[in-house]
């Protein structure tokens, strides 16, 4: 199983090894996909993959160390309306999830295959791009 | 086979002209050769649609009582240029406030006018006898103004540069986000669709021409700036580095936001979305073989943004098939590429374009006057007045 999350921690939370214990005692594999980290604490976006049961209780070891968890869904939003489909993004997606389909001639967004990176934000001209994060 | 545009005209107006895409005339070339196809079909619609910075509008906003003669003016916070007559000014697409706000240039104050919406005019002046007034906070909107014109002095670019970037760091161009160690490249053409690539010596692209710019109808008025047609060639005549361009005049309150856009690149500024349409005659064989490329006979260079200079050597020449096929090689690596020409409305506008010709509601024109051949590209140097002379 596959799941992206969001991690708000206080500066407390920040001195503990939760990534290591993640991959450690709960057998996780953990890509970052974002980390924002300071004096004051920060915000991380994993994707943990493992077994459902090593999910859960993975997050249930975060939230006990005051680790605010947050499952999203979608991490980047791309407003329809505002596209042109140039595909500025197309080259900077490290996922691939924005493609250019040459039949249409549009660009393409697959959700499941984006990591919230937020690479496309401020490359996209007309803005269509929102990360929700 | 030879058509005169008058022939072509009549055909329009009697409603069975024969036109076709320029996707559709390569097809039917490449299926039938290019003398049938002169002889069969009369009309070749182009597009292109683009981030184009040297576009504008110039308004007249109507005069107040009492009067003024403004000298600065701003619509939503943006300054226009009034050094003009009293209510007359024109607002610049790569413009902008004065905290450098890239997401909200003249270019979006444009499309929000195109939107229907109204933007907020500002205004001061030193006050004269016959325009006492010295200041005015109003509204306007496409509704209340006079003149709404969009004039461009240089759109539509025959060819253009791809860039890529060598340097350690992500560049902010207005080719993009390049990424570090030709992490990508982005190119700026809609190729095989664009308007000039399928004429590439301006026979019938002239002053004159009547165009689709941004949703309504246009004309080409001049020459674009930096208009360079001594370019390298290849061997069918299509530039291989930017030549030609054209400048562009239409009515703003026929155009609409969905071929007029406010595009930001950040770190750079604002700039103006803009789609172009012209139709080609196909007056003969010469105009059927010209309007038969492909992207695979057009080529591009390739050039490394990380060098800050106007003389950059160009890394190597590609063709717009290899940057369509979403990957090209550069110093051995494979390099994504991006466009920021859209494919999409390019089609659009093309199609479009066909169909109104089709209707009889769009009619080709002749060039009044064709663009000089002779025309160079100068750079600016630090000079002295003796040298300048």
């Amino acid at each position: 199983l596959k799941t992206k999350v969001v991690l708000n921690f206080s500066p407390e939370a920040a001195n503990n090894p939760i990534t290591h214990n993640l991959i450690a005692k709960y057998h996780l594999l953990v890509n970052i996909l974002r980390a924002e980290i300071d004096e004051i604490g920060g915000k991380m976006v994993l994707e943990l993959s493992g077994k459902a049961d090593d999910i859960r209780k993975g997050i249930d070891y975060l939230k006990s160390n005051g680790v605010g968890v947050r499952p999203i869904k979608e991490g980047v939003r791309r407003d329809d309306d505002v596209c042109t489909h140039c595909g500025m993004c197309v080259s900077i997606c490290p996922t691939k999830a924005l493609a250019f389909d040459p039949k249409t001639g549009k660009v393409t967004f697959t959700e499941e295959r984006c990591v919230a990176c937020g690479v496309c934000i401020d490359a996209c001209p007309p803005r269509a791009m929102e990360i929700l994060i | 086979v030879s058509k005169s545009y008058d022939e072509i005209k009549k055909r329009i107006a009697d409603g069975d002209v024969v036109v076709m895409t320029a996707d559709e005339f390569k097809q039917y070339v490449r299926a039938n050769g290019p003398r049938k196809a002169a002889k069969e079909v009369d009309v070749v619609t182009t597009g292109t649609f683009g981030a184009m910075c040297s576009s504008g509008a110039y308004f007249n906003f109507g005069h107040s009582d009492p009067p003024i003669k403004m000298q600065r003016v701003w619509m939503d916070g943006i300054p226009a240029y009034a050094g003009l007559a009293a209510v007359d000014a024109y607002l610049g697409a790569t413009e902008l406030d004065e905290t450098n706000n890239m997401m909200h240039g003249g270019a979006h104050v444009i499309e929000d006018l195109v939107r229907g919406k109204a933007v907020r005019l500002k205004a001061t002046a030193y006050g004269t006898d016959c325009y006492p007034r010295k200041e005015i906070d109003t509204f306007v909107s496409l509704k209340t103004v006079n003149q709404a014109v969009l004039m461009n002095v240089r759109n539509c670019y025959q060819n253009y540069a791809v860039a890529t970037n060598s340097s350690p760091r992500t560049l902010y161009t207005y080719m993009g986000k390049l990424l570090p160690e030709y992490g990508n490249a982005t190119f700026s053409s809609a190729g095989e669709l664009s308007p000039l690539l399928n004429d590439p010596y301006y026979r019938t692209i002239g002053i004159g021409t009547r165009i689709f710019l941004g949703g309504g109808q246009g004309f080409v008025i001049w020459e674009g700036t930096q208009f360079n047609p001594g370019v390298p060639r290849t061997p069918g005549g299509v530039p291989k580095r930017p030549a030609g361009s054209l400048a562009v005049i239409g009515d703003l309150k026929q155009m609409s936001p969905e071929f007029l856009r406010g595009l930001t690149f950040t770190r750079y500024g604002s700039s103006l979305g803009v789609g172009i349409g012209v139709p080609i005659p196909i007056l003969d064989e010469e105009m059927a073989k010209a309007c038969a490329v492909t992207n695979d006979q057009i080529l591009a260079g390739v050039f490394d943004y990380s060098q800050p200079t106007r003389s950059r050597g160009v890394l190597r020449e590609v063709t717009y098939a290899e940057l369509r096929s979403g990957e090209i090689s550069i110093k051995n690596k494979q390099v994504p590429t991006s466009s920021l020409s859209s494919l999409y409305k390019a089609r659009q506008i093309a199609s479009i374009l066909k169909n109104r010709i089709a209707k009889g509601e769009f009619m080709i024109e002749k060039p009044v006057q064709s663009f000089s051949m002779d025309r160079v590209f100068k750079p600016l140097d630090v000079r002295s007045e003796k040298e300048a002379m």
